[in-house]
């Protein structure tokens, strides 16, 4: 065979959340220790196709990305019609963690970037001894909003498009137009209202200013990595939380925005690697 | 005889108008797009009328009050390191330039976000080539 074939595998696990069975599509690649990923709001786990095909990663690092329940491959529970759906911190902290229950992961890494980065920050308040590490890609406990979410779901506005043209200006602009355009594909496919459904909790739900005290980075290091072109998640957003968490670790990514993993894989690895090779040193 | 002298930066703003209104009329994209907009750089405006997806026509409006769907404006500063060939950080978009402040949106934004990517790629229109 001389085609190219990844050696990325896809399949689905079953388990409950919040009281509802959800039949959740992952990805992976490689073994050691394992490393969960979470995607972006409005997107999938397709983000970090990259990462799996990194054979300095992937020797390492069993690398599992997981569509939350409403996203990419997965479909959202049943009964979903009669609901509008709106992801809250604790649905979600609950979504993660019974994922890593249902494939059995002893105390994981886990990367999330924008919410998943938000949600590394509630992670590390409330379950940090569940993790190894914890990387917050284009992470802070807030965010000062610059749209109305309204525009994501209605029926005179074309919902992919104007998903995928209000994120793309958060697009570094050195990022290859290639990897540019697969990033904002994404936004394109996804359901109706589901981005503006991720952003209740990024907007109204998810305000953890204030709310991160007894963080141990002694027990499970925090790594926070923000583009510097990312006008959504700021350097400066991310610096002030980092502030209010003894022993975080900052790097401001240059060349860089809201989607390192996905917008410019070879730049991001540039800053991921000698992250993964400190958790690995641990 | 005096030549009356004209401020730097209403000079610098008809410049940009001028680039823009000499760039935009090559834009097209295959959509259904009809609207009209009105920029302003720093003092200057510009009226652009889209046509079927393509850019019919963008002059300074030939009388007072032009009316328009929507207006964006921001000063000559603003639109010139919006336009640099690679932008500085918070100087790439629209929308990082509104969070800063640094450009208004006035009027009915609806067809504004139908056809939002066609709109940001022709006010990107001006931006200088790549070296």
């Amino acid at each position: 065979m001389t085609a190219a074939l990844e050696p990325i595998v896809g399949r689905y696990v079953s388990f409950d959340i919040a009281g509802k069975t959800c039949r959740v599509y992952f990805e992976e690649a490689g073994s050691g220790i394992p490393l969960v990923c979470l995607h972006t709001a409005g997107a999938d786990g397709r983000q970090y196709r990259h990462m799996m095909c990194d054979s300095d990663i992937t020797s390492r690092y069993r690398v599992i990305a997981f569509d939350l329940p409403w996203h990419g491959k997965s479909y959202p529970p049943e009964g979903w019609q009669d609901e509008e759906y709106r992801l809250s911190t604790e649905l979600y902290v609950e979504t993660v963690l019974a994922f890593c229950d249902a494939l059995a992961l002893d105390r994981p890494a886990l990367i999330g970037c924008s919410i998943g980065g938000r949600i590394v920050l509630q992670l590390a308040h409330l379950h940090g001894e569940r993790f190894r590490a914890l990387i917050g890609v284009e992470a802070a406990d807030f965010q000062e909003p610059w749209y109305d979410t309204s525009w994501l779901h209605r029926g005179d506005v074309h919902g992919g498009e104007v998903c995928a043209a209000l994120v793309s200006g958060l697009v570094a602009p050195q990022s290859p137009a290639v990897h540019r355009h697969e990033t904002l594909w994404q936004y394109m496919q996804g359901g109706p209202g589901v981005f503006r459904g991720d952003l209740y909790f990024y907007r109204v739900d998810g305000d953890l200013r204030g709310r991160l005290e007894g963080i141990s980075t002694d027990r499970c290091p925090l790594y926070l990595l923000t583009g510097e072109y990312d006008f959504s998640c700021t350097p400066e957003d991310t610096l002030r939380t980092a502030a209010g968490i003894p022993g975080a670790q900052v790097t401001v990514m240059r060349e860089l925005g809201h989607f390192p993993m996905s917008e410019n894989p070879r730049q991001f690895r540039g800053y991921v690697l000698p992250v993964l090779d400190a958790i690995a040193r641990q | 005889m005096e030549i009356p002298s004209v401020p730097a930066e209403e000079s610098r703003g008809a410049q940009l108008a001028r680039r823009f209104c000499r760039l935009a009329p090559a834009f097209s994209q295959p959509r259904p797009v009809n609207l009209d907009m009105l920029l302003r750089f720093g003092a200057h405006p510009v009226l652009v009328r889209v046509r079927d997806g393509r850019v019919a026509s963008a002059e300074a409006p030939s009388l007072p009050l032009p009316s328009c769907d929507f207006a964006l404006r921001a000063s000559e500063d603003a639109w010139s390191r919006f336009w640099e060939s690679v932008p500085a950080a918070g100087w790439h978009d629209i929308f990082a330039l509104s969070k800063r402040r640094e450009l208004a949106v006035d009027g009915n934004l609806q067809p504004l976000m139908a056809h939002l990517q066609f709109i940001k790629d022709l006010l990107a229109v001006g931006r200088e080539a790549q070296a």
